[in-house]
């Protein structure tokens, strides 16, 4: 375990100085001319007006929230894939001894040759611990979708909506052709 | 003292081969432009310009660094480290050939060679999400920084549209987790390699493997999804106020990420080392390492190429149709793959019916995508490609005119 950390600082550093070097060096060749105008904002030549950090769409923040809700349900499916996918291969009964005895270590979290075919997880068990997951994420996969449908159905990801909440709400009033309301452009 | 060496070997040689990879994939991306669109491209600078990344390099260095006077100093020059570090740091789980172990003398110590900087990690996957999640940090700081509206903007698109991938980016990876049992990469590896080539992962994940990829280039930024810094409205986006190195950073970081994509989709779904006759498990011939590396790396650079034909032949998309494509498209898509990898592993049906399902999946998203003559929109609530935002009619009378294309 020290060994792998050992292994990602070195990386690290070794990235760090890789990527300084260049910043150093060119520090050190290039020239500097500072000048008011070279100083001042880019905006195509144009004097830039009012300060660059207006309030922005609040359809960004609403995507936000989403990912964050989205982000937890994938980073809970890593871990029971793995499981899953082990009680899986354990379950098949046509497994050979030595690999079921591997897989069980490994789903066990005990050391290696710990175990012997009589302590390790049989066909029959892992079915039943596959039925278990699979009861599990169908729960899971109801309750989210449950919620993905709602978001779907209120309009949250829609990206362009109209400043009317009620003519996002209904699809079929999509097909008018100019009605009065306005876009929500993004703010600037 | 020996481990330490051959593990800054490794790391010098991974760090060399991306940075000189990405200079390289430059020339290599301007060759094919020019290709493509019937010019010339570099050929000046070398035979055939081959020496133009070098060229290119040294005017990096000794160009004017201006630092404009309204930025935060300390947050504008952490935004393009930030975006290189965290993507370099993803390949330090990425293995670049077999799981084999070289031993080899230099110098009178015995040497143990690996394929890959930290060996053996078993949440590999996750943690090459986890680092790729904090390059989103290197946008919004540099966007932030540059206290300019394009750059603010544009900061502010790329990272909707880096969160929203990520997602489906991650949803992919499941059904791999469930058929392989793991997500440490070199078992993913060998697990497709251990049977042959009809056991990579492409022939049971079709649509994981289109999904990982198209999701994969928008985390990248690149076209077709390079909505952060489309030239025409935003001039740089995030970038704009970046000059010299720095600005090469952010390049860095973009193709650093395109060589991790497509060794990423080498590695998970096309077999990785793999290759019929000349590269199985159980080939031991001298110098069958280093043919497995070069099986790995043609690969790798099959993909690169078409990414950038991908980047060359096809429009940007809109901002709607990049945030449905995700929301709407992916992530149910991604969600029903996962759903029907398990059913499959459950209830122990044969691998290959994975292959008819998945197609059924993509034709019945395409279904559903078709865009309605009345409404153009689609059963998913997608736009139709031919039509402009205005079409619903949120837009005046005059702009919401079909577009010639």
């Amino acid at each position: 375990m020290i060994d792998l950390v050992a292994h990602l600082l070195a990386f690290a550093v070794g990235t760090v100085v890789f990527l300084s070097a260049p910043l150093l060096i060119g520090y050190l060749v290039r020239p500097s001319k500072p000048g008011a105008e070279k100083a001042s904002i880019y905006e195509c030549g144009e004097e830039a007006i009012g300060s660059s950090n207006v309030q922005f769409d609040l359809r960004f923040y609403v995507i936000a929230l989403l990912f964050v809700v989205f982000e937890v349900e994938v980073v809970f499916f890593f871990p029971w894939a793995v499981i899953f996918g082990t009680t899986m291969q354990l379950a098949d009964t046509r497994l050979s001894d030595e690999s079921r005895i591997a897989l069980s270590e490994h789903l066990l979290s005990e050391p290696a040759g710990s175990l012997d075919l009589e302590r390790s997880i049989s066909a029959a068990s892992a079915l039943q611990l596959g039925w278990l997951g699979f009861a599990d994420l169908a729960v899971f996969f109801g309750v989210l979708l449950l919620g993905f449908a709602y978001l779907w159905k209120r309009g949250d990801l829609e990206w362009v909506r109209s400043a009317n909440p009620e003519r996002n709400l209904h699809s079929e009033s999509l097909a008018k052709p100019y009605p009065s309301t306005v876009a929500l452009g993004e703010s600037i | 003292m020996n481990d330490f060496i051959s593990a800054s070997l490794v790391i010098n040689i991974v760090l060399g081969a991306i940075l000189g990879g990405c200079s390289y994939l430059i020339y290599v991306e301007r060759r094919l432009a020019a290709f493509i669109q019937d010019r010339v491209g570099p050929n000046r600078t070398g035979p055939a310009g081959l020496f133009q990344p070098i060229a290119d390099g040294i005017k990096l260095f000794i160009k004017e660094d201006v630092i404009p006077g309204h930025v935060n100093l300390f947050l504008f020059i952490l935004g393009p480290s930030i975006a290189v570090f965290t993507t370099m740091l993803a390949y330090a789980v990425v293995p670049f050939g077999p799981p084999d172990q070289i031993q080899f003398t230099l110098m009178g110590m015995n040497l143990d060679f690996r394929f890959i900087i930290a060996p053996q990690i078993d949440i590999g996957m996750v943690f090459i999400f986890a680092v790729g999640s904090l390059a989103v940090y290197g946008i919004i700081l540099g966007g932030w920084a540059s206290n300019n509206k394009y750059s603010m903007l544009g900061s502010l698109r790329a990272s909707a549209q880096v969160i929203s991938y990520e997602i489906p980016l991650g949803m992919s990876i499941v059904g791999l987790g469930i058929l392989t049992g793991s997500l440490n990469l070199e078992r993913l590896v060998l697990h497709q390699a251990e049977q042959g080539f009809w056991g990579w992962n492409f022939w049971a994940q079709p649509v994981a493997c289109l999904i990982f990829f198209v999701a994969a280039l928008a985390e990248a930024n690149r076209l077709p999804f390079d909505l952060s810094e489309c030239e025409q409205e935003l001039v740089g986006g995030f970038h704009t106020e970046y000059s010299s190195m720095k600005f090469a950073l952010y390049f860095l970081a973009e193709y650093t990420h395109v060589i991790l994509v497509s060794l990423l989709t080498t590695l998970l779904f096309f077999g990785g080392w793999q290759f019929p006759l000349i590269a199985e498990v159980d080939s031991a011939y001298t110098g069958s390492a280093l043919v497995k590396v070069g099986v790995l790396l043609s690969k790798a650079f099959c993909v690169i190429i078409l990414i950038m034909f991908l980047r060359w032949t096809l429009p940007r998309f809109r901002f709607d149709q990049l945030m449905g494509l995700a929301w709407k498209v992916l992530i149910p898509l991604g969600t029903a793959n996962v759903v029907m990898v398990m059913t499959v592993k459950h209830f122990e049906l044969p691998s290959w019916w994975m292959f008819p399902l998945s197609l059924g999946l993509v034709a019945v998203v395409g279904v559903l995508s078709v865009p309605n003559s009345k409404t153009r929109y689609g059963a998913l609530g997608m736009a139709g490609g031919r039509t402009r935002i205005a079409a619903d009619g949120v837009l005046p009378p005059g702009l919401g005119k079909r577009i010639p294309m």
